[in-house]
């Protein structure tokens, strides 16, 4: 081959419809987007995998004008284009089917698809009612649908939503429609008929972007395949060119390089074990965790985790099920969980665990308060010692108990809500996603203090989405997939391939 | 390829479920005061209701539109004692009914564009810039008319509001007329979508392309223009300006709206159910007029039959999470 000017594989990919270069996006403490840069074809569906906060939704928001860049280049059709706002974005063509709807609960269909373009059917200053609802019935035809376009949003159920915002965005005529994980609200079949209007779409010269994280949707649909991690992009492939493996992979990103293998415990009588659990969402499930034991709840983003510890908390209501705590039934609420020995870090570290504002002392001994107090009497001096004794035996880096929580860094204020149920007694912890925002140094740390945990004879369940980390952390592992427990991994099958096999959908 | 029909998509509720506490708590009390004195229905008592439901009309029917935004104002009260009194020393002072007018809508005007302005732009909470231009607007009144009541102005607007068309009061009239306005506005008008979209999902309205701000702003405006107008029928009435007259009127106009079913979230709201809510709170305090009940046990029995009327909907609501669940 000779060398010349870079070959297009193909003709019509010589002209992207936009492109992106180089677009940084930060919020206060975070790089959403660290120089992201991003093509679009015309009859092209373009799929993003992430996990997350790896950048996907900060993208999308940057490409329909809800957020302004902080720097980078936008093209279309190779003319340099600027997006201020969303109407900007919508006439470049650019419609955007949102993963939180974008919908009016109280007007009806119709109002809902043509919300800010009224004036297409406007008389004289009135809407014309009957236009505007047969042109909704035409849009909905398109999808299949025949909704009666007079019923509230409000009285749709999830499912019949998302149809209406696929609809609204339909109705747009858009040159490039985004979709946000469209698919995670409805039904096979509806998602079938989606896939449908997709590639009838795509004959029209449409460019689609596509963003889930089901890979049988992901490689059945995408021309191109760009994975984000960290705000950043982390490989783009076209069809046929990476597994869903590696894909995944490179999804969940960093191993743990030079870590060993925490030393399996001498599990102990059985601390938690729930039956059946249902509440809302979760199907049945079923799970033990033995006093110094670490087990690992594994499962992608938004596979039910989170709601299995919420649940055994007493957070959520349960609607069938069974929880006994050192082999006795247990009534599930927040308060009597507290007392009965068992903590939760909860996965939102500041909002849920922590009270920013308050100190260092006042957050330590925050869920042992009733241990303070003597005939109603606080008890300072005894809080205090809490408190010092918790700094040193946690080697948290803080100037004292009087410290705002708020100044500390991610792995010590981790420690500190760590720490608070120490000091409550806890034998039983619940950990969802303890190193999450947390520097590699505080990681290790975090995880010799789990470790130490289970020696002393604690029950612990670790949430995680980082499989490498569960793999190093736990003596075995259950794995969870679209609300249910899909396997359990002992000791020896325990493997991220084994963990990635089960969590992601075949 | 039509297995999605309106039946399956629809979470159907029982027809009468859907008829609003106000209805039976109405046709409770119309009952009620009825039996206990016949002089409640004759044509002079009627006249005189439609005539008091009229000024509270034109206050609610503009609130429920802040309402459905997710918002509130509580300066409509002391908005009416200002605008009464600017029309009022405006006219002793010798100007045109027009001019004194035009002050009114001025001052109107001005409130409105500081609630709304505050409020969607700055994102400050309504409760509290309202509770603010209310301090404003009740100081101005009482510093203009230096806290005494304005009287011998031109009996014009009292001939106004006394007279009467095909026998029904002319303020009447005009209350209904605006109540058709505002039907017309909010229901087929884009600006009557946007206000829905307001207190349901903003930020949808934002990303529609619509200057959801300015639509939000416009809304504190319109309720406090209607305001400075509606100062016409507190002055009919008592033919007389008093600066604190009509303090206190934000709590019936917002407890009407309330009674009426619209919520204070999701946009969720009814306009006509605020005519329901007006008559019912203008015919309890009118028969209890009738049967002699003292003007502040009257209050009492408004505060009461708004927490009823809710217990009302909150029970039948339980009911229907029952049922569904």
């Amino acid at each position: 081959m000779t060398m010349g000017p870079a070959p297009a594989i193909d003709g019509r990919q010589a002209a992207p419809l936009l492109r992106l270069s180089n677009i940084k996006k930060s919020f206060p403490g975070v790089d959403a987007l660290k120089s992201v840069s991003f093509e679009i074809r015309a009859e092209e569906v373009h799929v993003i995998l992430g996990q997350n906060g790896a950048g996907k939704s900060s993208l999308i928001k940057v490409l329909c004008g809800a957020y302004l860049a902080d720097g980078g280049e936008m093209e279309v059709e190779g003319r340099p284009v600027a997006i201020r706002g969303p109407a900007d974005a919508n006439a470049l063509g650019i419609a955007v089917i949102y993963q939180e709807f974008s919908l009016v609960p109280y007007l009806d269909i119709a109002q809902n698809i043509f919300l800010g373009r009224e004036g297409a059917f406007s008389k004289a200053g009135f809407i014309d009612k009957a236009a505007m609802h047969a042109a909704a019935r035409e849009v909905l035809q398109q999808l299949g649908l025949a909704y009666d376009t007079n019923t509230y949003v409000h009285d749709l159920g999830v499912a019949h939503q998302q149809m209406v915002e696929i609809a609204k965005a339909l109705s747009q005529n858009a040159r490039i429609l985004v979709m946000d994980e469209p698919t995670a609200a409805i039904s096979e079949r509806e998602s079938d008929r989606l896939f449908e209007v997709i590639a009838r779409l795509k004959q029209r010269g449409v460019a689609i972007v596509y963003i889930s994280h089901r890979m049988k949707e992901i490689m059945a649909l995408g021309d191109r395949i760009t994975v984000m991690r960290d705000g950043a992009v982390v490989g783009s492939f076209l069809r046929g060119e990476a597994t869903s493996g590696e894909l995944v992979r490179l999804m969940i990103g960093r191993s743990l390089d030079g870590m060993t293998r925490r030393a399996p415990a001498n599990a102990g009588a059985c601390v938690l074990s729930a039956d059946n659990l249902r509440t809302a969402k979760l199907q049945d499930i079923s799970l033990d965790v033995r006093a110094g034991e670490v087990v690992g709840l594994a499962g992608l983003v938004g596979s039910g985790r989170t709601e299995v510890v919420r649940a055994i908390f007493g957070v959520d209501p349960l609607a069938g099920g069974h929880i006994h705590l050192n082999g006795a039934p247990f009534t599930l609420r927040p308060d009597a969980s507290i007392r009965a020995g068992i903590a939760l870090l909860p996965e939102d570290r500041k909002r849920q665990g922590l009270a920013l504002p308050l100190t260092v002392g006042d957050n330590t001994v925050a869920a042992s308060l009733w241990r303070l107090f003597r005939y109603f009497r606080f008890i300072p001096t005894t809080a205090r010692q809490v408190c010092d004794d918790l700094i040193a035996r946690l080697n948290i880096a803080t100037r004292g108990p009087g410290q705002q929580v708020h100044d500390l860094s991610g792995g010590n204020q981790q420690k500190i809500v760590l720490g608070k149920w120490l000091a409550a007694g806890a034998r039983l912890f619940l950990l969802d996603e303890p190193t999450r925002g947390v520097d590699v140094g505080a990681k290790a740390e975090i995880y010799r203090l789990i470790d130490g945990l289970a020696k002393d004879g604690a029950a612990v369940l670790v949430i995680s989405s980082e499989f490498p980390e569960l793999v190093h952390l736990c003596d075995r592992a259950y794995v969870m997939r679209d609300y249910a427990i899909v396997g359990h991994l002992d000791h020896g099958d325990l493997s991220e391939k084994a963990i990635l096999d089960l969590a992601v959908h075949p | 390829m039509t297995d999605h029909t309106a039946d399956s998509v629809l979470r159907h509720e029982a027809i009468w479920r859907r008829i609003p506490g106000v209805v039976l708590i109405l046709i409770a009390m119309v009952a009620w005061f009825a039996i206990g004195n016949p002089r409640f229905l004759s044509g002079d008592n009627l006249a005189n209701l439609g005539l008091q439901a009229s000024l509270l009309l034109m206050l609610a029917l503009p609130m429920t539109l802040i309402i459905l935004t997710a918002g509130l104002d509580l300066s409509v009260g002391a908005l009416l004692g200002l605008c009464g009194v600017v029309i009022a020393a405006l006219l002793v002072a010798g100007w045109s009914l027009i001019v004194a007018v035009g002050a009114a809508l001025a001052v109107g005007l001005i409130i409105g564009l500081i609630n709304g302005y505050l409020v969607s732009y700055l994102s400050l909470p309504a409760f509290v810039v309202t509770l603010g231009t209310l301090g404003i607007s009740e100081g101005l009144a009482l510093a203009i008319s230096h806290g005494d009541p304005i009287g011998g102005f031109t009996p014009s607007i009292e001939a106004f509001y006394r007279s009467t068309a095909w026998g029904v009061p002319t303020p009447v009239i005009a209350a209904a007329l605006f109540c058709g306005l505002l039907w017309l506005v909010l229901y087929r008008t884009r600006f009557g979508n946007y206000i829905f979209a307001l207190g349901g999902n903003k930020e949808a309205l934002h990303l529609a392309g619509v200057k959801a701000n300015l639509v939000h702003m416009a809304v504190y405006v319109l309720c406090s223009l209607s305001v400075a107008l509606s100062a016409l029928l507190l002055l009919g009435r008592t033919n007389s300006a008093h600066p604190s007259v009509a303090v206190g009127m934000e709590f019936e106009a917002i407890a009407a709206v309330v009674l009426g079913g619209t919520s204070f979230e999701k946009g969720q709201g009814w306009l006509l159910g605020t005519v329901l809510g007006v008559l019912a709170i203008t015919v309890l305090r009118n028969g209890l007029n009738v049967l002699s009940v003292e003007p502040s046990l009257q209050v009492l029995c408004v505060g009461l039959m708004l927490i009823v009327a809710l217990l009302i909907d909150r029970g039948r609501k339980g009911e229907m999470a029952g049922a569904a669940g």
